[in-house]
């Protein structure tokens, strides 16, 4: 809480500070259930900042933490879950608690006009019972200045952008397939061409060939746009190919990030070196080397460097210490004590 | 429009089934009695004393075909589904010669009246609050409304009939407490008849509200907060939709939907209430003409209002069931 | 299960409100069998004598002690709503489990008779029966008859929790492993079921009770059988209220529809246990 107090002044835009910065962030969910407390630590100290004009993407196995840490930017936490401590700050806002904290009106104005939010699960955001088109209206009318008319042309646009035909306006959700629903709510989220938009796993469910073309779709309207983009998903393959940074998480906090070759040309930590080596490769079959021991629980995490008891090159100051995040090179952080072991091995 | 018809028929083989069911419920009750109803009913009628001699052996006649005793098993079976197909019930016992079916064609109106306004009144604002209530969670007012109508939602429908007769008859009598109008008021479409038939409904209407409220104003409080959580909602409140149409459009239009189904479901339950109720007022339906029937051992009358019963109740479940794809389109897909 | 209980009594106030309320009721109930006048006896009391020291609640106009009647009723009111309930357990649980561990045609057929016992009107059906067999009904009969047809809501609540078992893993290696239907049933799957049961059994109660109370006040039961509606039955045959003894009517209703919510809150309180969605939102609040 005091981290969030120092720093009440308002922050002038400046032309190419971060879209948005992340400092020391806390999120957990807290349960009281019967008298039960319980307390998931899915975001533990994050720090980190997406710029202007670029693609950060953010990669880690199943419940890391990946979706805690986007709702608590996008501004989209229920309870149980609660911001424990530290700072979001946007460039097109004042203020260091993000869209938390800040007054209902104008998180209304700051919201698909300046950031928009695809979740997770994207199949289900369209309410089932509206026809497209009306969920377009509701979205987006408001901010687009436009008449009817011209909001309609506007919209059919920007589907075809997508690849949509205009009758999607008219159908319900239940009679679009998943690729053509995925595209549906890319559409909505970008239609009002905000700077920031956070897309949590917007291609896991849809197969791979749709997969492609979506990815392709996305990075051209990010282009196109000059927006700044924090992509997440658990497929290093996909951030390959389209991420510029790339921030991995493990167990709540992040453990490395660089520019994307970096990532994966360099490996520091050793989380992130089992991370692609086991992304399968053309024309290499020797076996992947898999990861000893389950992901740890969140309620209850290991002490020290949360990676400790699966990693390799564990010492005893491991189990203790929380390794500090660390410059390494330009653009590159890592929060690992045995970082130049890890780079010297093979 | 063919998935809808291929669903509206599948809905009207429920109806057929629920007819047949129930139709099958009465015959094998009225057949499973260890008396002989139709000399138990003969004696109970002569013993008022003035019933003609060719009326009871017309009666006993009809009661013996009625109750199926005449002919093998299986045209007895047929008989019976025959007269409750053309609902030939004979004539009426206590209000001999009168067909049953006279009697319950004039106390049908009464009931359809008091029961459609009634359920339609509870539906709408029991879910309009309920709604409110689970979407405006901190609100004192609704909280309050919620306690209240989970305090009468358990009760019977005779038990909120009595305390209401018993507040407006005797502690505070401002409203009649029996009847379906006024005696001396013609019947007609004078606004004074008219103003007499609603003064004379507003006690059995009320206490059909106080019961029937809670259990939709629970039930769509709690399918609205759930509703709320739901990816489509969380999505648009994100995206700054405002207030007003995600509480419309979002939340309740979704939420709506399980409370058609449900108002589907409790319609047997709320109609077995009106029954009760006018019973309780002395209001002039089939309720009233039931126990009526019961007590002069009417049993062609009894048999008439149970069957009558069933087929109306399954017929306006069909209605609902007809109408629901309107509300939920998704429900003609699978 | 002992710190469920507690936990529940602890945060849960309507849970503690309906234990309560049904404990003073059963309390009321056990004391029949301390009761000093035998239940059928009549003129054994002063008519007609206002609440009390020596007639705590009255006495009606047949010269009965008013509370110690009300005890043998509630005790049989009770008697009957446990009877239906267990009754009818035995139908919504084989009826829900085998449709939706089974599905497909099994379901449906079995949902489609489901929902045409849920859509029949049980008033006139009952009535009926009371009109045919008169004076041959007995409380037994009518629960019998009322758990034949009152089992339908709660089956269809048992079948979608069952629905969502089907495919869980222990179902496959239950089935894997030789088990047979009924064996996988009621050793795998009615655990999972039993809080519900729990739960729509408590409603249940609510609802038969409510049934024999309307019936036995229209005089449509064994009316020689003390029971919370038949005493109102009697009070309005004495026109209890127009001759001013008003306690004949207002501790029978009252004392039921402390029952009735008494029931119905220990019901939702169970109904939050299981779901603990609800109670998450209650202790967390809707960000406004
Ligand atoms: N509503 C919730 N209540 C409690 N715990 C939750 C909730 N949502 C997620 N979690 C927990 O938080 C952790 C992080 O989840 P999530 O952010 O969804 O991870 P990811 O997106 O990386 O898969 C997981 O351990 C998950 O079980
Ligand atoms: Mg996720």
């Amino acid at each position: 809480m005091s981290a969030a107090m120092r720093n009440p002044a308002a922050k002038p835009e400046t032309a190419d500070g971060p879209v948005v910065a992340v400092r020391d962030l806390r999120a957990w969910y807290r349960l009281r259930l019967f008298g039960v407390d319980r307390e998931v630590k899915a975001v533990d100290g994050i720090t980190f900042e997406v710029r202007k004009d670029e693609i950060y993407g953010l990669a880690g196995e199943s419940s890391s933490g990946k979706s805690t840490l986007v709702k608590t930017i996008a501004g989209a936490m229920r309870p149980p879950l609660e911001i424990v401590g530290g700072e979001i700050q946007f460039s097109f806002m004042d203020g260091t608690m993000g869209l938390n904290r800040a007054p209902a009106d104008l998180v209304e104005r700051v919201r698909w006009r300046h950031l928009s939010y695809v979740m997770q699960g994207s199949m289900s955001v369209l309410n089932p019972v509206r026809r497209i088109g009306t969920s377009f209206f509701d979205f987006a009318f408001r901010h687009m200045g436009l008449d009817k008319a011209g909001f309609e042309a506007a919209v059919v646009a920007h589907l075809a952008r997508v690849n949509l035909p205009a009758s999607v306006l008219k159908a319900y959700p239940h009679e679009l397939s998943g690729g053509m629903r995925q595209r549906v709510t890319i559409a909505l989220a970008t239609i009002c061409r905000p700077q920031f938009i956070i897309a949590d796993e917007p291609t896991t469910a849809l197969d791979v060939v749709v997969q492609k073309d979506v990815l392709a779709m996305f990075r051209s309207i990010q282009r196109e746009m000059a927006s700044s983009v924090l992509f997440v998903t658990h497929d290093m393959g996909v951030h390959a190919h389209l991420t510029d940074r790339l921030g991995i998480m493990y167990a709540g906090r992040l453990v490395e990030e660089a520019r994307t070759p970096d990532v994966f040309a360099r490996p520091r930590h050793p989380y992130t070196r089992h991370l692609i080596h086991s992304l399968p490769r053309i024309g290499d079959d020797r076996p992947r080397s898999g990861l000893e021991g389950t992901p740890p629980s969140l309620a209850n995490p290991p002490s020290g460097c949360r990676f400790h008891p699966r990693c390799a090159f564990a010492t005893e100051r491991c189990r203790v210490e929380v390794p500090p995040m660390e410059q390494v090179a330009p653009d590159h952080r890592v929060a690992c004590f045995e970082k130049d072991r890890v780079e010297a091995t093979p | 429009m063919r998935a809808y018809a291929r669903y509206a028929f599948g809905r009207f083989l429920q109806f057929l089934l629920v007819v047949f069911i129930g139709i099958n419920i009465a015959y094998i009750i009225t057949h499973a009695t260890p008396i002989d109803p139709v000399e138990h009913t003969v004696s109970v009628a002569t013993a008022f004393g003035h019933t003609a001699p060719e009326a009871i052996e017309s009666m006993r006649q009809s009661l013996r075909e009625l109750y199926g005793l005449t002919g093998s098993p299986i045209e007895q079976y047929l008989n019976f589904w025959r007269r409750v197909l053309v609902a030939d019930f004979g004539p009426s016992l206590s209000a001999f010669p009168s067909p049953v079916s006279t009697l319950i064609g004039r106390a049908i109106p009464w009931t359809v009246g008091l029961l459609g306004v009634a359920t339609i009144l509870t539906w709408i604002i029991g879910n309009l609050l309920g709604g409110l209530a689970g979407y405006y969670r901190r609100s004192r007012l609704l909280k309050g409304f919620g306690i209240v109508a989970m305090a009468l939602h358990p009760m019977p429908y005779y038990i909120a009939a009595i305390i209401l007769l018993i507040v407006f008859g005797y502690l505070w009598p401002i409203l009649p407490i029996s009847g379906g109008s006024q005696m001396n008021v013609a019947r007609g479409w004078s606004s004074e008849y008219i103003l007499s038939v609603a003064r004379h409904s507003m006690l059995p209407l009320l206490s059909l509200l106080l019961v029937g409220l809670g259990g939709w104003f629970v039930g769509m409080r709690s399918l609205v907060s759930n509703v709320v959580t739901e990816d489509y909602v969380v999505y648009a409140e994100l995206a700054g939709v405002s207030k007003r149409r995600i509480l419309t459009a979002y939340v309740m239009r979704n939420a709506i939907a399980p409370q058609v189904t449900g108002l589907a479901i409790s319609l047997g339950h709320v109609f077995s209430g009106a029954l009760i109720t006018e019973r309780v007022f002395g209001y002039p339906g089939i309720g009233s003409l039931l126990v009526d029937g019961v007590h002069a051992g009417d049993y062609s009358l009894v048999l008439g209002v149970t069957t009558v019963s069933i087929v109306g109740v399954s017929l306006a479940v069909l209605v609902i069931d007809l109408i629901y794809p309107l509300i939920d389109p998704r429900v003609t897909v699978s | 299960m002992f710190v469920v209980l507690r936990d529940l009594l602890r945060y849960n106030g309507e849970f503690l409100a309906g234990i309560l309320m049904t404990g003073v009721v059963v309390a009321m109930a056990l004391l029949s069998f301390v009761s000093p006048y035998p239940p059928l006896d009549q003129f054994v009391a002063p008519m007609d004598v206002p609440p009390s020291a020596a007639h705590w609640f009255g006495t009606t106009s047949r010269g009965q002690d008013l509370f110690w009647l009300l005890t043998y009723s509630i005790r049989n009111t009770l008697a009957f709503g446990l009877l239906v309930a267990i009754l009818s357990r035995i139908l919504s649980l084989s009826i829900g489990l085998l449709a939706g561990y089974r599905g497909g045609w099994v379901d449906r057929v079995l949902m489609s008779i489901n929902d045409t016992f849920i859509v029949i009107p049980l008033f006139p059906i009952l009535v009926l029966f009371y009109f045919v067999m008169r004076d041959n009904m007995s409380w037994v009969m009518l629960a019998v008859l009322t758990a034949l047809l009152g089992w339908s809501y709660d089956a269809r609540l048992i079948r979608s929790v069952a629905l969502s078992l089907r495919h869980r893993e222990f179902t496959q290696t239950a089935v894997f492993s030789g088990m047979r239907t009924h064996e996988i049933l009621s050793r795998e799957h009615l655990p999972f079921v039993l809080p519900i049961v729990f739960s729509t059994s408590l409603n249940n109660m609510n609802w038969s009770i409510g049934l024999e109370v309307t019936l036995a006040v229209l005089g449509f039961t064994d009316i020689n059988r003390p029971s919370v509606g038949g005493m109102i039955y009697w009070a309005n045959q004495h026109s209890a209220v127009v001759a001013g003894v008003w306690w004949w009517i207002a501790f029978p209703v009252g004392l039921v529809v402390m029952l009735f919510i008494g029931l119905y809150l220990l019901a939702i309180s169970m109904n939050e246990y299981i779901d603990p969605r609800s109670r998450l939102e209650r202790g967390g609040g809707r960000k406004e």
